[in-house]
């Protein structure tokens, strides 16, 4: 019986996990490419779905792509580690927010629905600087 | 590094000299469509430049931005492994059906095989199905009525073999109207669903 309690309770904790909502899907990579998921690292394949808060991270020869729900698409650059810190988007209005923190490397994007909707509610910050996205191709290198 | 720092120092009274500088490269729109903004933003979201014309080059700094043109063949030379990793551009296909069904109309039988085509051969493909409403009747039962299209047109592609998880379901309503009509128009063109492969 305090099995089944004890079993019951963890399904509880893990379901808003799984909840978690799906922001963008990886489309290709190459090189040494994972993705930064609560502290765990794992391969950043083909077909993996993203959440918001993980991390895009690329070695010297790595690359990532990703498509997001908002039809947004990013291009990771090698040497990079790329924060998707925060996606907010309600499909019906294309109200949304998505931050995105360039930690290092490069980026090369094309906005979405969400830029298109509102200015500069997608941004890219670096350490240094916070960009305002107006639409809609361009790409961003973080100084060091 | 002790370099840098004494540069640094010598060079303090000039702003900005040591910091980090990012680069900022602001391309034409995908297939010759117009050139968007970047806008450089200072503290509580505040405007402090905004870099809008195709092939500029930015270093920023904070609030600091110095631009200079550029042209396709350098950006080629320096980003373009960067770009062309970029993933290829969602497609969207257009769905119609008999009025109150969901069966397609002949004529969209062709976009549909088109559409499952895309799916199975696009790499990390995802599906988002779209409905769509006119303008009859009030806005938040065409958000539902769109919604509910949506969700049995998804039913429908995962028999005709997509994965579940691979395919969401939203609704538009009539915000995205492909005849702009008046408030409370019936028309066919504009209730339908779009089918968006990325």
């Amino acid at each position: 019986m305090l099995k089944r309690i004890v079993a019951l309770a963890a399904l509880i904790i893990l379901v808003p996990a799984l909840a978690q909502a799906e922001i963008g899907r990886i489309k290709k990579s190459k090189g040494t490419a994972t993705v930064e998921r609560a502290g765990a690292a794992m391969a950043a394949d083909s077909g993996l779905a993203l959440e918001q808060n993980d991390i895009l991270v690329t070695g010297p020869d790595g690359r990532i792509s990703v498509t997001f729900i908002d039809n947004s698409r990013f291009s990771a650059g090698p040497n990079s580690r790329v924060n998707l810190e925060e996606f907010t988007f309600n499909p019906t209005t294309h109200e949304g927010g998505f931050v995105t923190k360039l930690e290092k490397g490069s980026l090369a994007v094309i906005s979405g629905q969400i830029a298109k909707q509102s200015p500069d509610a997608m941004q890219i910050r670096t350490p240094t600087s916070i960009l305002g996205v107006r639409g809609t191709r361009f790409v961003v290198e973080a100084g060091q | 590094m002790i370099r840098k720092i004494l540069v640094c120092l010598v060079l303090a009274g000039l702003a900005g000299a040591c910091a980090p500088q990012d680069r900022v490269l602001l391309l034409p729109g995908e297939d010759g469509t117009a050139v968007g903004a970047i806008a450089v933003l200072g503290k509580a979201g505040r405007t402090v430049s905004v870099i809008d014309t195709a092939y500029t080059e930015a270093m920023v700094s904070g609030e600091t931005i110095a631009s200079k043109p550029t042209d396709a063949e350098t950006v080629r030379r320096k980003d373009g492994d960067l770009l062309d990793a970029l993933p290829k551009a969602p497609s969207s296909y257009v769905l119609y059906f008999t009025e109150g069904t969901t069966t397609l109309v002949p004529a969209s039988e062709a976009a549909l095989q088109t559409l499952l085509k895309d799916a199975a051969e696009r790499a990390g493909a995802d599906v988002q199905v779209t409905g769509h409403t006119d303008t009859v009747g009030p806005q938040a039962s065409n958000d539902a009525l769109s919604l509910k299209r949506a969700e049995a047109i998804r039913e429908m592609l995962i028999g005709r073999g997509l994965a579940p998880e691979l395919v969401r379901a939203v609704g538009r309503g009539e915000r995205e109207l492909l005849d702009q009509t008046e408030d409370g128009v019936s028309n066919a063109r504009n209730r339908r669903v779009e089918v968006t492969v990325r």
